[in-house]
């Protein structure tokens, strides 16, 4: 592999796991305050699921660099971090929540897709592996657009609200990272601008269907994943907190 | 208002030749959101290849006490209803710390109680606890296509988790809190 291409493998395979981490830390904030124990144990499914992507990624990551995943995870500050904006967004309440994942596992559902495909076989095998539970996610996280979407008049009024502060950051996953042409070009990633196709096409329908409406003004779309939200910080300050406070920790 | 979602009884399939058994309850606003949680409650880590619920108030069920003291046939003549299919699931043990109630069959039938009688004719190989019986369309089934199969259940077999042993180092073990009063804790 010639070196632009690793170091834009390198730098997409981090993209990808900061997202799972920062969205699974994000989610897991809502153990133990679920709206009903079975949906607090099935989101929390969902952020294991997640971390377990995560943990795919920076491995992909470690075989081609030998960074440790733990040091990337709990050792990085904010601004190394490569995560899009839209998972550091505070949880906000349930609506919020489940619009987010609904709109993130749709994306995931859709590269993972077209990343079977990849030339680079330890990639193709990873999505292999993890389009099974993101399937599972969209079914459950698509079924909570449409209740909370054709519920009440509150449901859908919370919904529309998240939809609206949400529709403009989603965009940015379909923002590709500096060098991703190269990686395009030889096979290993799928080009986002057609998995942007579909996940438009796929998300305006579903949601229509669910009774809300499309933001005429999309709002902030973020372009650049080495800028992030005040929230990142905070996020990171807590998740990292144990690790820093006792690097050393052999046995918790 | 009555806030509180209504509760589901779930069915488990281990593997495509084992009964589906009744494995707990989920809370649940309408079929497939109940199917959704039991996957997650339920199937995470365990073995499964199906999952089927029903509402627990679409659930006639009797014990052998009941059925004794002529609960079950009390209203068996008031069924005058077209004949219409039963699932029947029968509980055969106490004996372990999970008892399950295994589907074992079908009839067809105009009442639960008549249901209930045939069950009793026709399933006599062993002797039945209790007895439930659900009428067949309010039975829901996880999507059987291999698509959908794959992707509820096959995960789980990569899914290891730990004993609690394991954990040993985290707290003390029990005989550390039995010695007797006054005696220090050793460094």
């Amino acid at each position: 592999m010639r070196n632009e291409v690793r170091e834009a493998l390198i730098a997409k395979l981090t993209a990808l796991a900061d997202d799972e981490v920062i969205l699974a830390h994000r989610n897991s904030e809502w153990v133990g305050h679920g709206p009903i124990l079975e949906e607090d144990i099935a989101l929390a499914n969902i952020v294991q699921d997640e971390l377990g992507h995560a943990t795919l990624w920076y491995g992909l990551r470690q075989q081609l660099d030998g960074s440790d995943p733990d040091q990337l995870a709990f050792f990085r500050d904010a601004n190394q971090y490569r995560c899009c904006e839209l998972v550091e967004l505070p949880k906000g309440d349930w609506a919020f929540t489940m619009l987010r994942q609904y709109l993130f596992d749709l994306y995931e559902a859709f590269w993972l897709e077209a990343a079977r495909h990849s030339t680079y076989q330890p990639l193709a095998d990873a999505a292999q592996k993890i389009i099974r539970e993101e399937r599972f996610h969209l079914q459950h996280t698509r079924a909570w657009i449409e209740r909370l979407g054709q519920g009440t008049e509150e449901s859908n009024r919370r919904l529309q609200q998240a939809l609206e502060m949400q529709w403009g950051y989603a965009q940015q996953l379909f923002v590709p990272i500096p060098g991703e042409e190269l990686l395009v070009a030889e096979g290993i990633v799928p080009d986002l601008a057609s998995v942007k196709e579909r996940w438009l096409e796929h998300s305006t329908r579903h949601l229509q269907a669910a009774g809300l409406k499309l933001p005429i003004n999309p709002g902030y779309q973020p372009t650049s994943r080495t800028y992030h939200t005040e929230h990142l910080w905070s996020i990171l300050a807590e998740m990292q907190s144990t690790a820093r406070w006792d690097a050393e920790a052999k046995v918790w | 208002m009555d806030t509180q979602w209504p509760r589901w009884e779930v069915f488990k399939q281990d593997t495509p030749h084992k009964p589906h058994q009744a494995v707990g309850s989920v809370h649940a606003a309408d079929p497939e959101h109940a199917l959704l949680t039991a996957r997650n409650v339920f199937a995470r880590r365990p073995q499964a290849v199906s999952m089927w619920v029903a509402r627990a108030e679409d659930i006639y069920a009797w014990t052998q006490e009941e059925i004794l003291e002529g609960l079950a046939t009390a209203k068996a003549d008031a069924g005058l209803g077209t004949a219409c299919r039963y699932l029947v699931f029968r509980k055969t043990s106490h004996k372990r710390s999970m008892t399950f109630v295994d589907h074992v069959g079908e009839v067809e039938a105009t009442s639960p109680e008549e249901a209930l009688q045939q069950a009793q004719a026709r399933f006599t190989d062993t002797t039945a606890l209790a007895w439930w019986v659900v009428p067949a369309d309010k039975v829901y089934q996880s999507d059987p296509s291999p698509e959908t199969v794959e992707s509820w259940f096959a995960p789980a077999k990569d899914k290891t988790y730990k004993q609690q042993q394991y954990y040993a180092t985290v707290g003390s073990h029990i005989s550390k809190h039995k010695r007797g009063r006054g005696v220090e804790d050793e460094e």
